[in-house]
Protein backbone atom coordinates (compact mmCIF):
# COMPACT_ATOMS: atom_id res chain seq x y z
CA UNK A 1 0.00 0.00 0.00
CA UNK A 2 2.80 2.43 1.12
CA UNK A 3 4.84 1.40 -2.04
CA UNK A 4 1.51 2.19 -4.43
CA UNK A 5 1.32 5.38 -2.79
CA UNK A 6 4.86 7.10 -3.39
CA UNK A 7 4.84 5.44 -6.69
CA UNK A 8 1.46 7.42 -7.57
CA UNK A 9 2.40 10.76 -5.84
CA UNK A 10 4.81 12.08 -7.73
CA UNK A 11 2.41 11.62 -10.88
CA UNK A 12 -0.60 13.13 -9.17
CA UNK A 13 2.32 16.15 -7.93
CA UNK A 14 3.47 16.46 -11.58
CA UNK A 15 -0.33 16.73 -13.24
CA UNK A 16 -1.47 18.99 -10.59
CA UNK A 17 1.90 21.16 -11.09
CA UNK A 18 1.25 21.14 -14.85
CA UNK A 19 -2.39 21.92 -14.53
CA UNK A 20 -1.10 25.16 -12.66
CA UNK A 21 0.91 26.08 -15.29
CA UNK A 22 -1.96 25.55 -18.22
CA UNK A 23 -4.14 28.24 -15.74
CA UNK A 24 -1.22 30.63 -15.71
CA UNK A 25 -0.54 30.94 -19.52
CA UNK A 26 -4.37 30.90 -20.23
CA UNK A 27 -5.05 33.67 -22.87
CA UNK A 28 -7.20 37.04 -22.33
CA UNK A 29 -8.33 38.89 -25.05
CA UNK A 30 -8.46 42.98 -24.41
CA UNK A 31 -9.49 45.98 -26.17
CA UNK A 32 -9.20 49.85 -25.96
CA UNK A 33 -11.38 51.57 -22.85
CA UNK A 34 -13.28 52.88 -26.07
CA UNK A 35 -13.77 49.64 -28.23
CA UNK A 36 -15.95 46.86 -27.55
CA UNK A 37 -16.02 43.79 -29.02
CA UNK A 38 -17.43 40.53 -28.64
CA UNK A 39 -15.52 37.43 -28.62
CA UNK A 40 -17.59 36.00 -30.74
CA UNK A 41 -15.41 38.54 -33.35
CA UNK A 42 -12.22 37.90 -32.34
CA UNK A 43 -11.77 35.11 -35.14
CA UNK A 44 -12.80 37.67 -37.49
CA UNK A 45 -10.96 40.23 -36.14
CA UNK A 46 -7.45 38.39 -36.61
CA UNK A 47 -8.35 37.30 -39.82
CA UNK A 48 -8.69 41.04 -41.05
CA UNK A 49 -12.28 40.31 -41.49
CA UNK A 50 -13.50 42.50 -39.01
CA UNK A 51 -12.44 46.14 -39.18
CA UNK A 52 -14.56 48.56 -37.48
CA UNK A 53 -16.08 48.30 -33.99
CA UNK A 54 -18.90 51.45 -34.64
CA UNK A 55 -16.77 53.62 -36.52
CA UNK A 56 -13.35 53.05 -35.02
CA UNK A 57 -10.80 51.25 -37.39
CA UNK A 58 -10.09 47.99 -35.43
CA UNK A 59 -6.13 47.28 -35.11
CA UNK A 60 -5.37 44.11 -33.43
CA UNK A 61 -2.23 43.15 -31.97
CA UNK A 62 -0.15 40.08 -31.87
CA UNK A 63 1.87 39.12 -28.68
CA UNK A 64 4.92 36.99 -29.59
CA UNK A 65 4.76 35.07 -25.82
CA UNK A 66 1.48 34.04 -25.89
CA UNK A 67 0.60 33.42 -29.89
CA UNK A 68 0.22 29.30 -29.83
CA UNK A 69 -1.99 29.49 -27.31
CA UNK A 70 -4.38 32.41 -28.66
CA UNK A 71 -4.24 30.74 -32.13
CA UNK A 72 -5.33 27.10 -30.75
CA UNK A 73 -8.02 28.51 -28.49
CA UNK A 74 -9.47 30.96 -30.73
CA UNK A 75 -8.71 31.06 -34.15
CA UNK A 76 -8.14 26.58 -34.46
CA UNK A 77 -4.73 26.92 -36.27
CA UNK A 78 -0.93 27.06 -35.89
CA UNK A 79 1.45 29.68 -36.36
CA UNK A 80 2.61 28.30 -39.92
CA UNK A 81 -0.92 28.37 -41.15
CA UNK A 82 -2.11 31.46 -39.54
CA UNK A 83 1.00 33.24 -41.36
CA UNK A 84 1.03 31.87 -44.82
CA UNK A 85 -3.22 33.40 -44.51
CA UNK A 86 -1.72 36.44 -43.80
CA UNK A 87 0.42 36.61 -46.74
CA UNK A 88 -2.24 35.50 -48.86
CA UNK A 89 -4.94 37.90 -47.48
CA UNK A 90 -2.18 40.92 -47.65
CA UNK A 91 -0.88 39.80 -51.08
CA UNK A 92 -4.55 39.88 -52.39
CA UNK A 93 -6.35 42.15 -50.58
CA UNK A 94 -4.12 45.00 -48.93
CA UNK A 95 -4.40 44.32 -46.00
CA UNK A 96 -1.60 44.71 -43.26
CA UNK A 97 -0.97 42.18 -40.91
CA UNK A 98 -1.00 42.22 -37.00
CA UNK A 99 2.13 44.01 -35.51
CA UNK A 100 3.86 41.37 -33.47
CA UNK A 101 4.86 42.92 -29.72
CA UNK A 102 7.21 40.91 -27.47
CA UNK A 103 5.14 40.13 -24.39
CA UNK A 104 1.94 41.33 -22.40
CA UNK A 105 3.73 44.26 -20.96
CA UNK A 106 4.24 45.63 -24.47
CA UNK A 107 0.48 44.51 -25.69
CA UNK A 108 -0.78 46.16 -22.59
CA UNK A 109 0.60 49.72 -23.42
CA UNK A 110 0.00 49.50 -26.96
CA UNK A 111 -4.18 49.12 -26.34
CA UNK A 112 -4.54 51.32 -23.11
CA UNK A 113 -3.06 53.98 -25.62
CA UNK A 114 -4.74 53.26 -29.01
CA UNK A 115 -7.77 53.61 -29.99
CA UNK A 116 -9.50 50.07 -31.93
CA UNK A 117 -6.68 48.26 -30.29
CA UNK A 118 -7.32 44.76 -29.73
CA UNK A 119 -4.66 42.24 -28.19
CA UNK A 120 -4.12 39.26 -25.97
CA UNK A 121 -2.30 38.70 -22.44
CA UNK A 122 -1.56 35.74 -20.52
CA UNK A 123 -3.42 37.68 -17.73
CA UNK A 124 -6.04 39.89 -16.77
CA UNK A 125 -4.84 43.45 -16.75
CA UNK A 126 -6.82 47.23 -15.53
CA UNK A 127 -7.44 49.67 -17.74
CA UNK A 128 -9.05 47.65 -20.44
CA UNK A 129 -11.94 45.90 -21.80
CA UNK A 130 -12.06 42.43 -21.52
CA UNK A 131 -13.52 40.75 -24.34
CA UNK A 132 -15.70 37.92 -22.89
CA UNK B 1 3.05 41.53 -67.66
CA UNK B 2 5.65 42.56 -70.35
CA UNK B 3 4.46 44.87 -73.04
CA UNK B 4 5.63 44.28 -76.08
CA UNK B 5 6.31 47.98 -76.86
CA UNK B 6 8.66 47.70 -73.84
CA UNK B 7 10.63 45.27 -75.52
CA UNK B 8 10.74 46.60 -79.05
CA UNK B 9 11.99 50.43 -78.04
CA UNK B 10 14.59 51.23 -80.44
CA UNK B 11 16.31 54.33 -79.31
CA UNK B 12 18.90 54.80 -76.92
CA UNK B 13 17.48 56.78 -74.37
CA UNK B 14 14.85 54.80 -73.86
CA UNK B 15 17.42 51.86 -73.74
CA UNK B 16 18.97 53.01 -70.90
CA UNK B 17 15.32 54.39 -69.47
CA UNK B 18 13.94 51.26 -67.94
CA UNK B 19 17.47 50.28 -66.17
CA UNK B 20 17.58 53.96 -64.87
CA UNK B 21 13.19 53.25 -64.13
CA UNK B 22 14.53 49.95 -62.07
CA UNK B 23 17.38 51.58 -60.22
CA UNK B 24 14.98 54.61 -59.29
CA UNK B 25 11.67 52.37 -57.72
CA UNK B 26 14.44 49.74 -56.11
CA UNK B 27 15.60 52.59 -54.16
CA UNK B 28 12.60 54.00 -53.09
CA UNK B 29 10.92 51.09 -51.99
CA UNK B 30 14.34 49.75 -50.06
CA UNK B 31 14.03 53.61 -48.23
CA UNK B 32 10.38 53.51 -47.62
CA UNK B 33 10.43 51.05 -44.69
CA UNK B 34 13.72 52.78 -42.91
CA UNK B 35 11.94 56.40 -43.36
CA UNK B 36 8.46 54.81 -42.05
CA UNK B 37 9.83 53.53 -39.30
CA UNK B 38 11.75 56.66 -38.55
CA UNK B 39 9.16 58.31 -38.62
CA UNK B 40 7.40 55.44 -36.20
CA UNK B 41 4.95 54.19 -38.60
CA UNK B 42 5.78 51.54 -40.62
CA UNK B 43 5.02 50.75 -43.75
CA UNK B 44 5.79 46.71 -44.40
CA UNK B 45 7.86 46.00 -47.65
CA UNK B 46 6.47 42.25 -48.53
CA UNK B 47 7.90 40.40 -51.52
CA UNK B 48 8.34 36.90 -53.48
CA UNK B 49 11.55 36.18 -55.58
CA UNK B 50 12.42 32.72 -57.79
CA UNK B 51 14.73 31.12 -59.63
CA UNK B 52 14.73 27.86 -61.51
CA UNK B 53 16.00 25.38 -64.20
CA UNK B 54 13.89 23.83 -67.14
CA UNK B 55 14.46 21.61 -69.52
CA UNK B 56 12.67 20.91 -72.58
CA UNK B 57 12.16 17.34 -75.04
CA UNK B 58 13.82 18.72 -78.21
CA UNK B 59 10.25 19.49 -79.70
CA UNK B 60 10.05 22.80 -77.56
CA UNK B 61 11.97 26.26 -78.69
CA UNK B 62 11.44 27.91 -75.18
CA UNK B 63 14.65 28.85 -73.07
CA UNK B 64 16.10 25.72 -71.16
CA UNK B 65 18.51 25.93 -68.27
CA UNK B 66 19.17 28.08 -65.23
CA UNK B 67 16.56 31.00 -64.91
CA UNK B 68 15.83 33.99 -62.75
CA UNK B 69 11.97 34.17 -62.25
CA UNK B 70 11.19 37.46 -60.80
CA UNK B 71 11.40 39.65 -57.90
CA UNK B 72 8.38 40.85 -56.98
CA UNK B 73 7.49 43.73 -54.30
CA UNK B 74 4.49 45.28 -52.62
CA UNK B 75 3.52 47.74 -50.09
CA UNK B 76 0.35 47.92 -48.22
CA UNK B 77 0.05 51.35 -46.67
CA UNK B 78 -2.78 53.01 -45.05
CA UNK B 79 -3.21 56.62 -44.86
CA UNK B 80 -6.06 56.83 -42.15
CA UNK B 81 -9.20 54.48 -40.89
CA UNK B 82 -10.51 54.02 -44.50
CA UNK B 83 -8.15 54.82 -47.17
CA UNK B 84 -5.18 52.74 -48.28
CA UNK B 85 -3.52 51.40 -50.94
CA UNK B 86 -1.75 48.29 -52.72
CA UNK B 87 1.15 48.63 -54.46
CA UNK B 88 3.53 46.29 -56.28
CA UNK B 89 6.31 46.54 -58.52
CA UNK B 90 7.93 43.51 -60.45
CA UNK B 91 11.31 42.78 -61.87
CA UNK B 92 11.53 40.04 -64.35
CA UNK B 93 13.37 38.69 -67.26
CA UNK B 94 11.96 38.08 -70.56
CA UNK B 95 12.74 34.96 -72.88
CA UNK B 96 15.33 37.61 -74.65
CA UNK B 97 16.83 38.03 -71.28
CA UNK B 98 16.32 41.78 -70.52
CA UNK B 99 15.32 42.67 -67.35
CA UNK B 100 11.35 44.41 -67.59
CA UNK B 101 10.29 46.11 -64.91
CA UNK B 102 6.37 46.42 -64.37
CA UNK B 103 4.41 48.59 -62.26
CA UNK B 104 1.93 45.29 -61.41
CA UNK B 105 -0.48 46.65 -59.23
CA UNK B 106 -1.47 50.55 -58.56
CA UNK B 107 -4.53 50.76 -57.04
CA UNK B 108 -5.80 53.34 -54.19
CA UNK B 109 -8.90 52.32 -52.32
CA UNK B 110 -11.49 53.63 -49.34
CA UNK B 111 -12.88 50.86 -47.03
CA UNK B 112 -16.83 52.15 -46.37
CA UNK B 113 -17.22 49.12 -44.16
CA UNK B 114 -16.39 45.28 -42.67
CA UNK B 115 -18.56 44.61 -46.58
CA UNK B 116 -17.06 47.27 -48.84
CA UNK B 117 -14.07 48.76 -50.40
CA UNK B 118 -14.02 50.37 -53.34
CA UNK B 119 -10.39 50.67 -55.69
CA UNK B 120 -9.41 52.34 -58.26
CA UNK B 121 -5.92 52.08 -60.71
CA UNK B 122 -5.05 48.66 -61.74
CA UNK B 123 -5.44 45.69 -60.13
CA UNK B 124 -5.47 42.18 -60.77
CA UNK B 125 -8.79 40.99 -62.50
CA UNK B 126 -10.56 39.02 -60.04
CA UNK B 127 -11.61 36.00 -61.87
CA UNK B 128 -12.05 32.22 -61.13
CA UNK B 129 -9.24 32.25 -58.13
CA UNK B 130 -5.75 31.64 -59.07
CA UNK B 131 -5.50 34.85 -60.59
CA UNK B 132 -6.07 36.91 -57.82
CA UNK B 133 -5.21 34.24 -54.99
CA UNK B 134 -1.42 33.53 -56.13
CA UNK B 135 -0.55 35.97 -59.58
CA UNK B 136 3.26 36.74 -58.95
CA UNK B 137 3.38 34.68 -55.72
CA UNK B 138 5.38 32.11 -56.87
CA UNK B 139 6.37 30.60 -53.27
CA UNK B 140 2.53 31.08 -51.94
CA UNK B 141 0.86 27.96 -54.93
CA UNK B 142 1.74 24.77 -54.47
CA UNK B 143 2.96 24.05 -58.52
CA UNK B 144 5.84 26.39 -60.57
CA UNK B 145 3.68 27.81 -63.11
CA UNK B 146 0.47 28.86 -63.35
CA UNK B 147 -2.69 26.89 -65.26
CA UNK B 148 -0.93 28.15 -69.08
CA UNK B 149 -4.41 29.64 -70.25
CA UNK B 150 -4.82 31.82 -66.96
CA UNK B 151 -0.71 32.78 -67.19
CA UNK B 152 -0.20 36.82 -67.76
CA UNK B 153 -0.65 38.35 -71.17
CA UNK B 154 2.52 37.74 -72.57
CA UNK B 155 3.01 34.10 -71.28
CA UNK B 156 0.59 32.60 -72.45
CA UNK B 157 -2.81 33.70 -70.83
CA UNK B 158 -5.78 34.10 -73.02
CA UNK B 159 -7.69 36.48 -70.26
CA UNK B 160 -6.71 39.94 -69.22
CA UNK B 161 -4.75 39.11 -65.97
CA UNK B 162 -4.53 42.95 -65.08
CA UNK B 163 -7.53 45.56 -65.36
CA UNK B 164 -7.22 49.52 -65.16
CA UNK B 165 -10.25 50.84 -63.88
CA UNK B 166 -12.61 50.51 -60.57
CA UNK B 167 -12.94 47.45 -58.11
CA UNK B 168 -15.47 47.03 -55.70
CA UNK B 169 -15.11 43.98 -53.50
CA UNK B 170 -16.03 42.72 -49.78
CA UNK B 171 -17.57 40.04 -47.74
CA UNK B 172 -20.89 39.72 -46.08
CA UNK B 173 -22.12 36.81 -43.13
CA UNK B 174 -24.27 34.72 -44.41
CA UNK B 175 -25.74 31.83 -42.73
CA UNK B 176 -22.66 29.15 -41.96
CA UNK B 177 -20.27 31.34 -44.06
CA UNK B 178 -19.33 34.30 -45.59
CA UNK B 179 -20.44 35.99 -49.38
CA UNK B 180 -17.78 37.09 -51.25
CA UNK B 181 -18.11 39.70 -54.39
CA UNK B 182 -16.08 41.53 -56.49
CA UNK B 183 -17.59 43.64 -59.12
CA UNK B 184 -15.32 45.29 -61.65
CA UNK B 185 -15.48 47.37 -65.16
CA UNK B 186 -12.43 49.78 -66.86
CA UNK B 187 -10.33 49.95 -69.78
CA UNK B 188 -11.41 46.78 -72.34
CA UNK B 189 -8.00 45.74 -73.76
CA UNK B 190 -6.36 44.82 -77.12
CA UNK B 191 -4.84 42.49 -78.71
CA UNK B 192 -1.17 44.02 -79.77
CA UNK B 193 -0.18 42.36 -83.08
CA UNK B 194 3.84 41.35 -82.82
CA UNK B 195 6.16 41.85 -85.70
CA UNK B 196 7.76 39.10 -87.64
CA UNK B 197 10.55 37.32 -85.60
CA UNK B 198 12.01 35.84 -88.94
CA UNK B 199 14.06 38.58 -89.96
CA UNK B 200 12.56 41.92 -89.45
CA UNK B 201 15.37 44.14 -90.35
CA UNK B 202 15.09 42.53 -93.75
CA UNK B 203 11.32 42.36 -94.28
CA UNK B 204 9.83 44.44 -96.81
CA UNK B 205 7.91 47.64 -95.95
CA UNK B 206 5.54 46.83 -93.90
CA UNK B 207 7.43 44.82 -91.09
CA UNK B 208 4.95 41.60 -91.26
CA UNK B 209 3.06 41.04 -88.06
CA UNK B 210 2.91 37.85 -86.09
CA UNK B 211 0.35 36.83 -83.64
CA UNK B 212 -0.15 39.41 -81.09
CA UNK B 213 -1.01 39.18 -77.49
CA UNK B 214 -3.35 40.61 -74.65
CA UNK B 215 -2.98 44.69 -73.94
CA UNK B 216 -4.47 45.78 -71.46
CA UNK B 217 -4.44 49.35 -72.53
CA UNK B 218 -3.18 50.69 -69.33
CA UNK B 219 -2.60 54.73 -70.52
CA UNK B 220 -6.10 55.04 -71.98
CA UNK B 221 -8.97 52.70 -73.97
CA UNK B 222 -8.42 52.11 -77.30
CA UNK B 223 -11.96 51.56 -78.55
CA UNK B 224 -13.54 53.56 -75.75
CA UNK B 225 -15.73 50.39 -74.52
CA UNK B 226 -15.16 49.13 -71.06
CA UNK B 227 -14.40 45.66 -69.72
CA UNK B 228 -16.65 44.73 -67.00
CA UNK B 229 -17.15 41.27 -65.37
CA UNK B 230 -17.95 40.10 -61.30
CA UNK B 231 -16.95 36.93 -59.63
CA UNK B 232 -19.34 35.88 -56.25
CA UNK B 233 -18.33 33.54 -53.76
CA UNK B 234 -19.50 31.38 -50.76
CA UNK B 235 -16.76 30.62 -48.51
CA UNK B 236 -17.36 27.96 -46.08
CA UNK B 237 -16.82 27.90 -42.73
CA UNK B 238 -17.18 25.15 -39.30
CA UNK B 239 -16.62 21.44 -40.91
CA UNK B 240 -16.62 23.01 -44.31
CA UNK B 241 -14.09 25.56 -44.04
CA UNK B 242 -11.25 25.91 -46.27
CA UNK B 243 -14.65 25.58 -48.98
CA UNK B 244 -15.28 28.13 -51.55
CA UNK B 245 -17.23 28.00 -54.60
CA UNK B 246 -17.30 30.82 -56.78
CA UNK B 247 -19.20 31.84 -60.22
CA UNK B 248 -17.53 34.66 -62.76
CA UNK B 249 -18.39 36.14 -65.70
CA UNK B 250 -16.44 38.90 -67.97
CA UNK B 251 -17.78 40.95 -71.04
CA UNK B 252 -16.30 43.79 -73.63
CA UNK B 253 -15.50 44.74 -76.64
CA UNK B 254 -11.92 43.82 -77.95
CA UNK B 255 -10.08 44.76 -81.31
CA UNK B 256 -6.67 44.02 -82.51
CA UNK B 257 -4.43 46.17 -84.65
CA UNK B 258 -3.72 43.79 -87.61
CA UNK B 259 -2.76 45.67 -90.24
CA UNK B 260 -3.43 42.96 -93.69
CA UNK B 261 0.11 41.51 -93.66
CA UNK B 262 -0.49 38.59 -91.79
CA UNK B 263 -4.02 37.28 -92.93
CA UNK B 264 -4.02 39.49 -96.20
CA UNK B 265 -7.23 41.52 -94.34
CA UNK B 266 -7.14 44.94 -93.41
CA UNK B 267 -9.98 44.72 -91.56
CA UNK B 268 -9.70 45.43 -87.88
CA UNK B 269 -11.33 43.06 -85.92
CA UNK B 270 -13.88 43.67 -83.53
CA UNK B 271 -14.98 40.82 -80.76
CA UNK B 272 -17.37 41.12 -78.21
CA UNK B 273 -15.92 38.35 -75.55
CA UNK B 274 -18.72 36.78 -73.15
CA UNK B 275 -17.10 34.75 -70.71
CA UNK B 276 -18.70 33.09 -67.69
CA UNK B 277 -17.88 30.09 -65.42
CA UNK B 278 -16.87 28.92 -61.99
CA UNK B 279 -14.56 28.09 -59.47
CA UNK B 280 -14.32 24.99 -56.63
CA UNK B 281 -11.48 25.86 -54.24
CA UNK B 282 -10.39 23.65 -50.98
CA UNK B 283 -7.61 24.72 -48.91
CA UNK B 284 -7.60 22.52 -46.12
CA UNK B 285 -4.41 21.41 -43.50
CA UNK B 286 -3.54 18.57 -45.47
CA UNK B 287 -5.54 18.51 -49.06
CA UNK B 288 -5.53 21.08 -51.26
CA UNK B 289 -7.87 20.76 -54.75
CA UNK B 290 -8.70 23.77 -57.40
CA UNK B 291 -10.87 23.83 -59.90
CA UNK B 292 -11.59 26.69 -62.80
CA UNK B 293 -13.63 26.59 -65.89
CA UNK B 294 -14.50 29.24 -68.44
CA UNK B 295 -16.73 29.14 -71.32
CA UNK B 296 -17.03 31.77 -74.13
CA UNK B 297 -19.09 32.81 -76.31
CA UNK B 298 -17.97 35.57 -78.76
CA UNK B 299 -19.47 37.32 -81.07
CA UNK B 300 -17.69 38.69 -84.36
CA UNK B 301 -18.79 42.43 -84.92
CA UNK B 302 -16.78 43.38 -87.72
CA UNK B 303 -17.39 40.58 -89.57
CA UNK B 304 -20.39 38.07 -90.31
CA UNK B 305 -18.64 34.80 -88.96
CA UNK B 306 -21.25 35.03 -85.94
CA UNK B 307 -20.53 33.80 -82.54
CA UNK B 308 -18.36 31.21 -81.28
CA UNK B 309 -18.22 28.73 -78.21
CA UNK B 310 -14.79 28.05 -76.76
CA UNK B 311 -13.99 26.94 -73.37
CA UNK B 312 -11.20 26.12 -71.16
CA UNK B 313 -10.73 24.66 -67.57
CA UNK B 314 -8.12 22.79 -64.75
CA UNK B 315 -8.00 20.83 -62.19
CA UNK B 316 -5.31 20.41 -59.71
CA UNK B 317 -5.17 17.91 -56.56
CA UNK B 318 -2.61 18.17 -53.93
CA UNK B 319 -1.87 16.45 -50.30
CA UNK B 320 0.97 17.40 -47.58
CA UNK B 321 2.27 15.18 -45.31
CA UNK B 322 4.24 15.84 -42.45
CA UNK B 323 3.21 19.64 -42.73
CA UNK B 324 5.65 20.23 -45.59
CA UNK B 325 6.19 17.47 -48.51
CA UNK B 326 2.70 17.99 -51.21
CA UNK B 327 2.60 15.76 -54.03
CA UNK B 328 0.01 16.99 -56.70
CA UNK B 329 -1.20 16.85 -60.05
CA UNK B 330 -2.79 19.08 -62.47
CA UNK B 331 -4.80 18.71 -66.10
CA UNK B 332 -5.83 21.69 -67.75
CA UNK B 333 -7.37 21.68 -71.33
CA UNK B 334 -8.79 24.48 -73.80
CA UNK B 335 -10.70 23.83 -76.93
CA UNK B 336 -10.73 27.45 -78.40
CA UNK B 337 -12.34 28.27 -82.04
CA UNK B 338 -10.20 29.24 -84.61
CA UNK B 339 -12.61 30.90 -86.00
CA UNK B 340 -13.19 33.42 -83.49
CA UNK B 341 -11.07 36.49 -84.01
CA UNK B 342 -10.29 37.07 -80.35
CA UNK B 343 -8.26 33.11 -80.10
CA UNK B 344 -7.09 33.22 -83.52
CA UNK B 345 -5.17 36.64 -83.68
CA UNK B 346 -3.58 35.93 -80.40
CA UNK B 347 -0.41 33.97 -80.00
CA UNK B 348 -1.87 32.06 -77.06
CA UNK B 349 -5.28 31.19 -78.63
CA UNK B 350 -4.14 27.78 -79.82
CA UNK B 351 -6.17 25.03 -78.35
CA UNK B 352 -3.98 22.33 -75.77
CA UNK B 353 -4.00 19.74 -73.41
CA UNK B 354 -1.19 19.43 -70.25
CA UNK B 355 -0.55 17.16 -67.63
CA UNK B 356 1.38 18.03 -64.61
CA UNK B 357 2.69 16.14 -61.73
CA UNK B 358 4.64 17.56 -59.09
CA UNK B 359 6.14 17.67 -55.49
CA UNK B 360 6.38 20.76 -53.36
CA UNK B 361 8.78 20.81 -50.08
CA UNK B 362 8.54 23.42 -47.75
CA UNK B 363 12.04 23.91 -46.52
CA UNK B 364 10.18 26.65 -43.89
CA UNK B 365 7.08 28.54 -43.73
CA UNK B 366 9.02 31.19 -46.34
CA UNK B 367 11.02 29.18 -48.56
CA UNK B 368 9.88 26.50 -51.00
CA UNK B 369 11.80 24.04 -53.30
CA UNK B 370 9.22 22.70 -56.40
CA UNK B 371 9.67 19.90 -59.01
CA UNK B 372 7.39 19.01 -61.88
CA UNK B 373 7.36 17.19 -64.83
CA UNK B 374 5.10 18.64 -67.26
CA UNK B 375 3.67 17.09 -70.92
CA UNK B 376 2.05 19.56 -73.58
CA UNK B 377 0.20 18.77 -76.33
CA UNK B 378 -1.43 21.42 -79.01
CA UNK B 379 -4.05 20.93 -81.25
CA UNK B 380 -3.86 20.70 -85.13
CA UNK B 381 -6.14 23.84 -86.08
CA UNK B 382 -6.29 26.31 -88.89
CA UNK B 383 -3.19 28.27 -88.85
CA UNK B 384 -1.42 26.28 -86.36
CA UNK B 385 0.52 23.28 -86.34
CA UNK B 386 0.40 20.77 -83.78
CA UNK B 387 3.06 19.84 -81.55
CA UNK B 388 4.03 18.77 -78.01
CA UNK B 389 6.83 18.25 -76.02
CA UNK B 390 7.76 16.83 -72.43
CA UNK B 391 9.63 19.68 -69.69
CA UNK B 392 11.46 18.62 -66.45
CA UNK B 393 11.02 21.97 -63.52
CA UNK B 394 12.48 22.80 -60.76
CA UNK B 395 11.93 26.13 -58.70
CA UNK B 396 13.41 27.85 -55.67
CA UNK B 397 11.14 30.33 -54.50
CA UNK B 398 10.78 32.66 -51.45
CA UNK B 399 8.45 35.54 -49.57
CA UNK B 400 9.22 38.25 -47.11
Amino acid sequence: MKSTFFRFFPAVLMALLLSQVAYAVDVVVISNSGTTISAADVKDVFLGEKQFAGGTKLIPVDNAASQANFLSKYMNMAGDKYNSMWTKKSFRDGLTPPAVKSGDAEVVDFVKRTPGAVGYVSSTPGGVNIVK
Amino acid sequence: MVTAEKVNMNHSWQRGLPALLSASIAGILLTLPTLAQAEGDGVPLHGFADVGYTAHSKESTDPKGFNVGSLDFYLTPQFDSNVKGLIEIIFETTKGGEVATDLERMQIGYTFSDNATLWAGRFHTPYGYWNTGFHHGAQIQTAVLRPRFLDFEDKGGILPAHMVGFLGSGKVRAGIGKFTYDVFAGNGPKISMGQDPVNPAAAATPVPQSLGTLNINTAGDNNHQAMAGLNLGYEFSGRADGLRLSIHALRGDVDDDSDGTLFGTTLLNKTEVSMAGGSVVYQGNEWEVLGEYYRFNNKDKSGTSGSHSSWADYLQLGRTFKGRMTPFLRVEKTVLSQLDNYFSMQDNGQSYFRQVLGFKYDVNPKASLKFELMSSKFAAETGRTAYKYRSLLAQYAIRF
